[in-house]
Formats: C-alpha cells, structure tokens, sequence
C-alpha cells in the first residue's frame, strides 16, 4: 500500500515540487522585514524552482501514459506538455511581475505565491481523471485567480474585476458541480474510466439528464476558457488586473480549461453516439460565435489589454476547433497552437506592460512611432501581431493553418469559412497596432525605461520560437503529435 | 544550372541581409549594394533566359528538397515559358526601380531592405510549385508592400497600405481554404501540395457539402481561387483597393506594384486555376470575359475622369488588365498568347509612366492636370522640357497600343482570340480601346502642349540618371513592338499545353 502510494508520487514529482515551492514561498515572504523590499533573492528563487519543475515535465515527455492514486489521475504526454506550456507561462509572468510596477512591490511575492497556486489547479485540472479531480483543479484555479484580478487593492477597476470574476466564477462553478452531481447519479460513478463504461447502455430519460448535465459541465469549462456566451467577464476582468496578472490569465487558465476539454471531449464522447452529435454540434456552434464575438468586438478597443483580452477570445474559439474533428491531429492542432500562442501572448503583453509602465495608460497612443524609439522592439511586436493574425512566415499561420487543415479534412467547410472571414476581421485590428506602431510620429524623444537589455534579451529569446516555429515546425509538430497518445 | 533559380530567390535576400548590416548614414553605400544587387538577379535573369529551352513545357530548372515531412511539403521551384517571362519582368523592374529610388531620403536603409525583401517574394511566387510555398510568399510579400506604401507613401498612405493589405489577405484567405481542400482531396499523397500534380481536371466528379447543401468540388474552389487571384488582378468589382494603393505608392513601388505584383493574379489564373479547375474555368469563361470586359470599359471611362494624372495610369492598368482577362476567358492559342504578352507588355508600359509621373513629380510636388480650385497643373510641358516628352510619348503610345510598340500586337492578339469565342464582347471591347485613346491623348494634351504655365518653367529635364533607366523600357516597347518573337517563342510550348488542355473540356 504505502509501496504502492510512493510509486504514485513518482510520477507527481513536478507537482510535488510546486508545491513545496509555494509553501516555502510563504515562509520566506513572511520573513522578509522591509516592506518595500525588492525581493529578488526570492524570484530568483521561484525562477529556478520553476525551471526545475519545467526540467522535471521535459523528462516526463516520453513516458508511457498511466493512470495514479487509484484513478484519480493520469500522467500522459498530453497532459505534460500542456504543463509545460503552463509552468513556461508562469514563468514568463512571474518574470514580468517582477518589473511590473503594475504590481506593488509589498506584493510582488505573493503574486507569486498565488500564480504557482494557480499552476498547481491547472496541473489537477490538465490531468484529471476524475470528476472530483477535475473540480478541484477547476477551483484552485479559479480562487486564487479571483485574488490575484484585485491585486490593484486600491484601483476600483481592479476591485471590480475581482468582485465580478468571483461573482460569475462561483455561479458557473455552481452549475458545473450540479451538472457532475446527475452525471454521478445516472452513471453511477465519478471515475472517468467507469463511467465510460456505462454510458452505451444509458437510453430514455436517463439519456436526457445526462445530456443536459453535460451541457451543464460545458459551462463550468467554457467559463473559464471564456467562450461565448460565458466570455462577457473577460474583458473588465483583464482590462482590471494588473499586466502580468492578465498575461498569466490568457494563458495558464486557458491551456488548463482547453486541456480538460480535449480530455473529456475524448473520453466520454465516441464517434455515432447520439452524445457526439450533440456535443460536436454544440462545439462548432459555440466556437464559431466565440471568434466572431471576440474578434468584431476586438475592433472598438482603445485599450491594448481589452483589446488582447478579446484577441484571446477570438483564439481560443479558433483552437477548440481542434476538438470538433475528433482525433489525433485536431488534438496535434491544438497542442501546437498552444505553444505558439503562449510566445506570443507573452511577448504582446511583456511590450505593452512596459510602455504602460511608462505611460501610465495602455491606449493606442503609447505605441505610437515606437520604431523611431525602440526598433527591434517595434520590429518584433509587429512581427508577433502580424502572428497572431495569422500570416507566413510567422508561425501563427502554421497554428492556424493546422487547424483550417483538420476541420477541412473532416469537411466542415462551413466552419471553415467563418475562420477565414475571422482571420480577415483579427488582421484588421491587429494591423490598426501596428499601424500605430510604425506609421505614427512618437511624441517624444524618451526611451522606454522598462526595455532594459535584460528585458529586451528575454523578449528577443522569446521572440525566437515565433519565427522558428513559422518555417522549420516539423520537430514541434511531431511533439505535439506525440502528445496526442493519452488513455481513452 | 540547376541551382540557378535558388540564387535569383536568395541573391535579394543575401543583398537585404547587406543593406541591413551597412551603418544607417552611410546611405549611398545602401544604395550601391541594393544596385549591385538587383543588377547581379538581372545578368541571372539574362542567363536564365539564354539557358532556357523554349522546345519544351515541363518545367525546368528544377530545385526540390522536403521540408515539412508530415505534411509532403516540399521546397520545389520551377520555371516554365510563362514564368520565364515574368522573371525577366521582376529581375528588370527591380532594377530600375533602385535606380529611381535614388531621390529617396527618408529612412533608406529600411526601405532598400524593404524592396529587396519584396523582390525575393515575387520571386518566390512565380517560381513556387508547392502550394504551401507558394501561398507562404503570397503573403509574405503583403508585409513589405504594406510597410512600403504606409511608411514611403502619399499623404492618405495609412488607410491605402490597410486597404490594400485586406483586401488581398481577404481573397488569399480563401484560397487557403481551397488549397488545403485540394490536399486532401487528392487524398494526402506525396504530391498533395505539388501544384503541377493537381492539374489537368481531376476533380471533375467530386461534390462537397457546405451549410447543407452540395456543391461542385470543382466549380466551388474554382470560385474561391479566382477570389483570391481577381483581386490581386484586379478584376472589377473588386479593384476599389488599387487606385487607392498606386495614388498613395512611392513610385518604384507603384511601378512594381503595376508592373509585376498585378501579374501574379493573372499569374494565379494560368498556373492554378484553369490548369486545375479546367472544367469549371471553361464553363465559367463567359463571367470571366464579362467581368474583364466591363473592367475594361469601366477603367477607362474612371481615367477619363481623373484629375490625378497618377490615378490616370492607375485606372488605366485596370482597363489593361481587363484585357489580359479577356485573353484568358477566350482560352484559344492566340487569346491566351495574346494574354501572356500583354501581361509583359503591359509591365513595361506602365512602368514607364509611373516612372514618368514620378519624375515629374519629384518637379512639380503635385500630380493635378487640373487642380482643384480648377486652374491648370501643367501645360505645355513639351516646349520646355523635350528629352521627357519623347519618353512620354513613347511610353503613352505603347500604353494605348500604337501598332509598332509593343501593346498593339499583344492587344490585336486578345482580340483574335477573343472573337473566336465571344463575338459581341469583342465588339464591345474594341471601344474599349477607342477611350483609352481619348483618355491618354486628351490628358497629353492638356499638361504637354497649349500655353506654358508659369509654375512649370523652372522645371529642369531629365538628368543622366533619369534617362539611363528609362532606356530599357524604351528599347523594350519599341523591340517587341516589332519584333515579338523572342517573347512568344519562350512562352508557345507553356501556353500551348494550358490551352490543349483546357480544350478537352
């Protein structure tokens, strides 16, 4: 037995690590004396403890997939590199939290503390294997994330986003439980792999409820990856967090949501079923409206973090895409287009939260003649807008093009379309950034104080992946590939 | 030799990476290494013609290496009789062009690497036979137009740089969707992205279900790629994006944009969608004719209209270009002869006068024959300034199809191909014709000949520079005005075989 539980832990190495890294986090910000303290010795710290759990998911790539803790939860490829998507995402926020002035500096650690916390939900959620797993990763994520969207304590935007981030959070958590609690009472089972089992005898009334408790499940998840019409918190939650919150937001939270989607989708949902049908149909409803939605209303923006917000929005409809077609490439899809748009996003909001810094706003204008003051960092936002909406040689457009590829395999060529009108709307938007960017005359002379060589080193780093990934994305292709080999 | 074609797509990145590296003060050495450049890419070109084999239609020079093995995509260039054609045109344009761009000052080393960038993608479209490829610098050669036209441009330059950028993505977009249709429609093979395996009308019986209702595999994706390429052309209704885009255009980039980019849409046709689609290309030559005919007419009543003498050429390349498409829709030997000439001929022409606007404008700072408060821009332009009114006319009489320039012969060959098929449209066509004369004569008229004015008399006539890169297009209307063979031997077996083909349907 105890034998037996030491081997599970083995497997639950990188999660073990997060968590001792954020229980010692909370020891040693209660040890520091000055309030205002710059506290690099503890990023620093939470730097290498992440890079160790990163090193810990890397290793675990190649192994065979298992289910531990008596079917609680799997390990497999998949859900390892969606936490590796997800620790590199922390990373990169925690990084930007600490020269954020977006975050006070009294509070710099406790960001910290509280985003490994979500990380750790988003571990749960992404390897889930049972109902009760999958809710507890859905709420770790979603407390902590209530906390950290008022981090601004004293700014009522940022109060706001909190209050109304918990208010929809809670209900659609509420609806989500409800919808699991008649999934356990017609199938008799949270355990993913019985209730599998079960479901090809369920007919009748009972095949009703069980719909309906579905559909009710959909909305615990699509709230959290902000489909429509579940999306309407996003945009004041992210426009109210503090930068490095929101970069956090539309990536860690959403790969987890997407990843329990895929996983659920492939569990419970087999090609014929009278479930399939309804559930595909549903998928294809929603994230087609999801796009549209997010992308129209992308156009009225004048703030750069609503604007993003509701870029995001657009994407994620675009990715769960992948999910319709039902096999391993819309699952490939996916993968890769969740590497892609985590270097980008990050990149977008690393830029933009030190022109806000410097600022003050993030309008439109900051932006403006960045080229004449900041070339290659100009050069490079541009780059990753132009990414983000999908043109060669970036490799937004290879994500993309996977997904377009999938869906027209299976013949949704309907869908189809309305991608490729979207994509023609995001560009649009995103080009109006870059207009700005490089077309305008900046106002003054002064250089932003927050690209300093550090900062400008790790956006250039970051900024490699997005142009390699957009001509050689044969290797990420086949890892995402790999990824797709999980327990049914 | 095989490796030749790598060198002509490379060679203008090679040179960017040069421009790039060469300190931002130092602008004349910019300069020199985007001339040294583009004059290397030309001799190729020159080579490249000397070696091409004018017996054959299969493609030659062929470079073909994997690149994305998942998916068979491969690096596979070519050239064909019609490509040919088009390398030269790129190669010389590019070339003038950095010579006319020696009066720019405003950010050169941008806009040379810029313009470098923008060749190897032209490059890269015409010679591209993977549809990937292909459709990867389709696009990629949208990035540095936008930033040419928004940055380099006239005073409206934002909203021409976003429109024009739309508009095009808006077509290509679609076309992604079609070729991603065809990969798997031939059922993920090994050649599922090779352009040349798709053709010859192999997905005659396929239907597909859009919304609920069947389609015609062949018909829907003829029409989603003749979206993406009747913009690029462009055909009525949808050249709104162009006048727009050439008024605001820095010079060498209206000239590259009319002379060559435009080309790539009828490019599109020729190598993509009548080869693959030919049944729905046959069955839909009537629409085809019919919107090519009312560009034709339509662009050259709009510039009669124009005040702008740049928007002039610029409705004018619409009208021309209508032409072209009429030479496709006729789908006979010398309609689609015709057509491929006129593309080249046309390339030559109207780069003299965007160059010949843009010289006058570097003069006079405006582009009016009539101003708006109604006085005149110009005016006898011819007593003061007399080498420009030679190139002028020369220019302007190959641009309306003088027989012994260039554009008469390409024309008349339109029109004997066009009669076999569509009699009325031809009739119609041929005013066509009639008003583009009325349009150039009259606009010559008003800025060359009448009453000096007084703004004009400081205006100096074209220096040494000026007159060397226009030598070439001149030799070029007046040589293939009389003696087309070089270009129509080059491109007879290429031409032949689409039209063999397209006639089996």
């Amino acid at each position: 037995m105890i034998d037996q539980l030491f081997g599970f832990l083995s497997y639950y190495v990188p999660e073990i690590i997060s968590i001792v890294l954020m229980t010692t986090l909370l020891v040693a910000e209660a040890g520091v004396k000055d309030e205002n303290a710059p506290r690099t010795k503890i990023h620093v710290y939470t730097q290498l403890m992440l890079g160790v759990v990163l090193v810990c998911l890397l290793l675990n790539l190649g192994a065979k997939p298992v289910h531990i803790f008596y079917n609680a939860v799997t390990i497999d490829p998949f859900s390892t590199l969606v936490k590796i998507i997800m620790t590199i995402g922390t990373m990169g926020a925690v990084f930007l939290s600490h020269s954020s002035k977006d975050i006070y500096s009294n509070l710099k650690s406790e960001f910290s503390i509280m985003a490994v916390g979500v990380l750790i939900g988003g571990m749960l959620l992404a390897s889930a294997n049972n109902m009760l797993t999958l809710y507890l990763g859905i709420e770790t994520l979603s407390i902590l994330s209530y906390v950290l969207s008022s981090f601004k304590r004293d700014d009522s935007t940022s109060t706001e986003a909190g209050m109304k981030y918990a208010l929809y959070g809670g209900l659609s958590a509420g609806i989500a439980l409800f919808g699991i609690s008649h999934l356990y009472g017609v199938l008799g089972s949270i355990q993913f792999v019985d209730m599998v089992t079960k479901l090809p005898g369920i007919e009748g009334v009972n095949l009703g409820i069980l719909m309906i408790s579905f559909l009710m499940f959909f909305v615990g998840i699509g709230y959290k990856i902000s489909l429509f019409p579940f999306h309407m918190w996003t945009p004041d939650v992210y426009q109210g967090s503090p930068i490095p919150v929101t970069s956090f937001f539309a990536i860690v939270p959403k790969m987890a949501g997407i990843a329990s989607l895929v996983r659920v989708s492939f569990v419970f949902v087999q090609e014929g079923s009278p479930l399939a049908i309804s559930w595909i149909g549903l998928i294809l409803v929603i994230a087609a409206m999801t796009m549209t939605v997010g992308n129209v209303t992308a156009i009225g923006q004048t703030s750069v973090k609503r604007l993003l917000a509701f870029s995001s929005i657009g994407h994620v409809g675009m990715m769960i895409l992948g999910v319709v077609v039902m096999n391993e490439a819309g699952v490939q899809a996916i993968l890769f287009y969740g590497i892609v748009y985590l270097f980008m996003t990050l990149i977008a909001f690393y830029i933009t939260s030190h022109l806000s810094d410097m600022y003050g706003t993030d309008s439109y204008d900051v932006f403006r003649g960045l080229i004449y003051k900041h070339p290659v960092m100009a050069i490079i936002m541009a780059s990753v807008l132009f990414s983000l909406a999908g043109m060669p040689p970036f490799s937004g457009f290879i994500a993309k093009f996977n997904i377009f590829s999938v869906i027209i395999q299976k013949k949704h060529y309907g869908i189809a379309l309305v991608a490729a009108v979207n994509s023609v709307i995001a560009l649009y938007y995103y080009m109006k950034l870059a207009k700005t960017m490089i077309f305008g005359t900046p106002q003054g002379e002064e250089k932003v104080l927050g690209f300093t060589t550090l900062n400008q080193t790790v956006i250039i780093a970051l900024f490699i992946p997005v142009i390699f990934l957009g001509i050689f994305w044969d290797s990420a292709m086949a890892l995402a590939g790999n990824a797709t080999l999980f327990i049914k | 030799m095989n490796g030749i074609l790598n060198w002509i797509l490379w060679l203008p990145i090679i040179g960017m990476i040069g421009v790039i590296l060469t300190p931002k003060a130092k602008e004349s050495v910019i300069k020199f290494v985007t001339l040294l450049t583009t004059s290397i890419t030309l001799i190729l070109s020159v080579l490249l013609y000397l070696k091409f084999d004018t017996s054959t239609a299969d493609m030659q020079f062929v470079v073909k290496i994997p690149w994305i093995e998942q998916f068979h995509i491969n690096y596979f260039l070519g050239i064909d009789g019609i490509t040919m054609l088009m390398t030269f045109l790129n190669a010389l344009l590019f070339f003038i062009c950095t010579l006319s761009s020696w009066t720019i000052h405003k950010n050169v080393k941008a806009y040379f690497a810029l313009l470098l960038m923008l060749q190897s993608t032209v490059f890269g479209v015409f010679f591209s036979l993977d549809f990937f490829l292909f459709y990867v610098y389709w696009e990629v050669m949208l990035l540095p137009m936008f930033f040419l036209i928004g940055i380099w441009g006239g005073e409206n330059r934002e909203y021409a740089a976003i429109k024009f950028f739309l508009y095009t993505f808006f077509g290509s977009i679609f076309m992604l969707v079609g070729i991603i249709a065809l990969y798997y429609a031939t059922g993920k093979g090994v050649d599922s992205f090779n352009i040349l395996a798709h053709q010859g009308g192999k997905f005659t019986e396929l239907t597909v279900n859009v919304f609920g209702k069947n389609f015609s595999f062949e018909h829907l994706f003829f029409w989603f790629m003749f979206l993406g390429f009747a913009i690029k052309v462009p055909v009525f209704p949808f050249h709104t994006w162009l006048p727009h885009a050439h008024v605001q255009a820095p010079t060498a980039v209206s000239v590259i944009l009319a002379g060559v980019l435009l080309k790539m849409g009828t490019y599109g046709f020729l190598r993509i969608a009548f080869p693959i689609f030919p049944m729905a290309a046959v069955e839909s030559s009537t629409i085809i004719a019919i919107l090519g005919l009312i560009s034709v007419i339509y662009g050259a009543f709009c510039a009669m209209a124009q005040d702008d003498v740049k928007k002039l050429v610029a409705y004018s390349s619409v009208s021309h270009m209508g032409f072209v498409m009429l030479g496709l829709a006729a789908m006979t030997t010398q309609g689609m002869n015709g057509a491929v000439l006129q593309m080249f001929n046309h390339g030559t022409s109207t780069a003299m006068m965007f160059l010949l606007i843009g010289i006058l404008y570097e003069r006079s700072h405006h582009r009016w024959i009539v101003k708006p408060d109604g006085s005149k821009g110009y005016g006898g332009l011819s007593t003061k300034l007399p080498k420009y009114t030679t190139v002028f006319i020369i220019g302007m009489f190959a641009s309306l199809g003088l027989p012994g320039l260039s554009g008469f012969i390409s024309e008349a060959l339109i029109f004997l191909g066009i009669y076999q098929r569509f009699t009325t449209i031809t009739v119609i066509a041929v005013v066509g014709l009639l008003i583009g004369a009325a349009y150039l004569l009259w606009m010559f008229k008003r800025m060359f000949f009448g009453e000096v004015n007084p703004e004009t008399e400081e205006y100096e006539d074209m220096n040494a520079r000026e007159v060397f890169y226009m030598l070439p297009l001149c030799v070029a209307v007046i040589v293939f005005g009389i003696y087309p063979s070089p270009l129509l031997n080059v491109m007879k077996a290429s031409v032949g075989q689409l039209v063999d083909l397209l006639a089996k349907f």
